[in-house]
């Protein structure tokens, strides 16, 4: 471009607004820099092909005689747009006109009512009563994969769903069948779907054409909540939102985040954070009463359990902690495992097949089954294979006959014997669950999982990424950090803390991993914790730290 | 049948096998298939683009096209089975049900019209004994009405298989029928004295 004398950047004008945008900016994406969001169907950001056949983000250019589709007009020094002129406006209310020829408006029990741009341009087309006599053409429904389900008569043939398997998993499988009014999305008859990224074509689908059938019928949009959070399911660390209703994760999004996911994430995250609505949880604190665990409240098992540490003062000993804990949490064990002189926690972590999205070069399913395996290793945990492995030379497993003190954060303990731990001096065990192995444990205090508290995790190139809390925790689990926090507290070691800032910022203070990080810095998008291979990529002006979302 | 042609002019030769059931199996591994994938190939920059002609040969040589033969030409052409069942199903010319040997479609536009084409559909329908789609009980016959076929200087024009009847009344129609019942030999399907052009 620059032999022709281009600039770097062009200015125009949109609905009277100037704006200046880098040249090869599509007008569609000039528009959303002046807040003008041009209605649209088949152009997606992440997609990047435009076939423009939706025909809804036709602007008016002046001096031109015909309306431009904005998802692929240039913008161009001095151009003039008018989204909203009566011609565009005309224009967009003929295509709605044209959609609803044949759509069922069957709102009432659309999964996608309230999310939907269908019903969102219809209303504000405005037009109550159809001038189309003939009857619609009725389609069905149909599977496009295990979990997909696609309801032919309300889609709108954006070939979003196409397009993201072809151009952006590459994976020519989902296709336009028929043409016309005729046309609908399919496989091959007798094939599903079978892609490990598929879930990706319900979230772009602009309609309620596409749905995750363990989604359907579940929730209206309106009576969920959403947080932002991060998925936990590989060390990629997608960023994601996290839909609830009544206490229950119902559905899981992706989040935009150019530096780690773009806008997609994989299946298998999607299924492993609605999987965590299951399971038996450890709900109070239980404290060691002779031959019996008891529970007690709060404030008794805190008071205890300092007690206990107080006595022991630094016996060594040795330590478990899951690879999900949060940095938070993981701070204040490593902070308790200091004062009892236990030299480092060994930590194990599932492993899964992997996967990657083809043109995505960041967003890959890894190996690890755990979000913060690095995390772990920022405070020194050392990768053991299982429990009882220590007699093959690596020092840090945990047979759990071991005397001292013992502090297991979160392990489900599989594969620990009936006496695990029965030799310690003291047995600590913080868990979201309670494990047959945490029967010989001295206190257990119950703490809530990463979905119903705020932290961070570190990713698998050391990007600290925020998560917040989505549901209440059951019974009377608390966070870990909250917890810890107290029995250090209680010991004379900080502050109790009742915010994730306040323990992410004594952790970043203490912590040479994370200095110079703050919450309101890394923001929704997450930063590259110093010395990290993000950190290095960073200075290198790869991909810098993310703007706080204030 | 291994009729050596020059691969230009492949497409534009009238190609009707003589005896359907030699092809029951793969297609593009018979010695007419191989030679006609290769022609096909040979006339385009990319192997996706070989695939209307090679569709076409299909139907012509099945008379339709069913999902296998999708598979089948999309492993010959390296596209996936899905991007195949799109484009045959865009094009309705593509036959993705069973037609009898003889295909026969009656033009119903203005000018046929004008000439008693409803008619002559109707007595088509009778001599074959079905319905509008359907497969005669024999397997000889199935008759459909067609949009314009291009040959309005000699309505009524009737299509069977690859060749044009003009000038076709319903007087003429038991008489046709009969001689296409006679015709063992799928390559004159057009009937002895198939008029016009092909």
């Amino acid at each position: 471009m620059a032999e022709n004398g281009a600039k770097a950047t062009v200015t125009l004008t949109i609905d009277g607004v100037e704006v200046t945008v880098p040249s090869g900016t599509r007008v569609i994406e000039a528009a959303e820099h002046v807040g003008v969001v041009v209605p649209r169907y088949c152009y997606h950001p992440g997609i990047p092909t435009r076939p423009a056949q939706c025909r809804m983000c036709l602007v008016e250019v002046e001096g031109r005689p015909k309306l431009e589709p904005s998802c692929t007009l240039q913008a161009a020094d001095e151009m003039v747009v008018n989204t909203a002129s009566d011609t565009a406006r005309t224009a967009r209310q003929s295509v709605i006109e044209f959609l609803l020829v044949n759509h069922p408006l069957d709102c009432p029990i659309c999964d996608a009512a309230g999310q939907c741009m269908l019903q969102d341009y219809a209303y504000v087309t405005n037009q109550l009563e159809s001038r189309v006599d003939e009857p619609k053409r009725i389609m069905g429904r149909d599977r496009i994969s295990d979990d997909i389900l696609y309801f032919a008569d309300r889609c709108v043939i954006c070939t979003r769903c196409v397009r993201f398997m072809r151009d952006v998993a590459e994976d020519d499988s989902l296709i336009v069948a028929q043409r016309g009014d005729k046309a609908y999305i399919d496989t091959f008859p007798g094939r599903e779907l079978d892609n490990p990224f598929q879930g990706n074509i319900v979230d772009v689908c602009p309609v309620g054409a596409l749905v995750h059938e363990d989604f359907v019928f579940k929730a209206r949009a309106w009576d969920m909540d959403a947080a932002a959070s991060v998925c936990p399911g590989c060390p990629t660390g997608c960023n994601v939102t996290i839909d609830t209703k009544e206490n229950q994760i119902v559905r899981v999004k992706p989040r935009h985040n150019a530096a780690v996911n773009s806008w997609w994430m994989c299946d298998h995250g999607r299924r492993h954070l609605v999987m965590t609505n299951r399971g038996v949880r450890a709900e109070v604190p239980l404290i060691r009463d002779g031959e019996q665990l008891r529970p007690v409240d709060w404030a008794t098992a805190l008071d205890w359990v300092a007690e206990q540490m107080e006595a022991l003062g630094s016996p060594g000993g040795s330590a478990v902690v899951s690879p999900d804990a949060s940095n938070e949490n993981l701070f204040y064990v490593h902070r308790l495992l200091e004062r009892l002189g236990v030299a480092g926690a060994a930590f194990r972590v599932a492993q899964g097949d992997t996967a990657a999205l083809p043109t995505v070069p960041t967003l890959k399913l890894r190996a690890d089954r755990a979000a913060n395996a690095t995390g772990v290793e920022l405070f020194g945990g050392c990768r053991v294979d299982g429990l009882a492995d220590g007699s093959e030379g690596n020092g840090s497993a945990v047979s759990g006959s071991e005397g001292g003190a013992l502090v297991v954060l979160d392990d489900a303990l599989e594969g620990a014997g009936e006496d695990f731990g029965g030799a310690a001096d003291f047995f600590l065990y913080l868990g979201t669950r309670l494990p047959g192995a945490a029967r010989n444990a001295d206190a257990v205090l119950p703490i809530a999982t990463f979905a119903e508290m705020d932290g961070t995790f570190t990713n698998f190139e050391g990007r600290v990424q925020r998560f917040h809390q989505a549901l209440r925790p059951p019974g009377l689990a608390r966070p870990g950090w909250m917890v810890l926090s107290r029995v250090l507290a209680r010991l004379g070691d900080g502050e109790a803390v009742n915010e994730v800032r306040g323990a992410f910022e004594r952790m970043v203070a203490e912590a040479p991993a994370f200095a110079g990080l703050t919450w309101d810095g890394i923001g929704l998008k997450g930063a590259p914790a110093a010395g990290s291979a993000a950190a290095a990529a960073a200075a290198a002006g790869i991909h810098g730290p993310q703007k706080a979302d204030a | 049948m291994s009729r050596r042609i020059h691969p230009a002019v492949v497409p534009a030769q009238p190609f009707q096998l003589t005896a359907r059931e030699t092809f029951d199996g793969p297609i593009f591994e018979t010695e007419e298939g191989r030679h006609r994938l290769k022609a096909a190939l040979s006339r385009y920059p990319t192997k996706q683009a070989a695939l209307l002609p090679m569709l076409g040969f299909v139907q012509s040589v099945k008379g339709w096209i069913e999902p296998a033969d999708m598979v089948e030409v999309a492993e010959a052409l390296d596209l996936t089975p899905a991007y195949v069942h799109s484009i045959a199903t865009f094009y309705t010319m593509y036959n993705k049900h069973p037609v009898g040997r003889h295909f026969v479609q009656v033009c119903t536009n203005i000018s046929c019209h004008l000439n008693r084409a409803e008619e002559v559909l109707h007595r088509f329908l009778a001599e074959t004994g079905t319905r509008e789609g359907e497969v005669s009980e024999d397997g000889e016959f199935t008759v459909i009405e067609a949009e314009c076929l291009g040959a309005c200087g000699f309505a009524t024009v009737v299509q069977v298989n690859d060749r044009y009847l003009e000038d076709v009344t319903p007087e003429r129609v038991p008489e046709i029928v009969a001689k296409l019942r006679g015709a063992r030999d799928g390559a004159t399907a057009g009937g002895p004295e198939a008029g016009g052009g092909a």
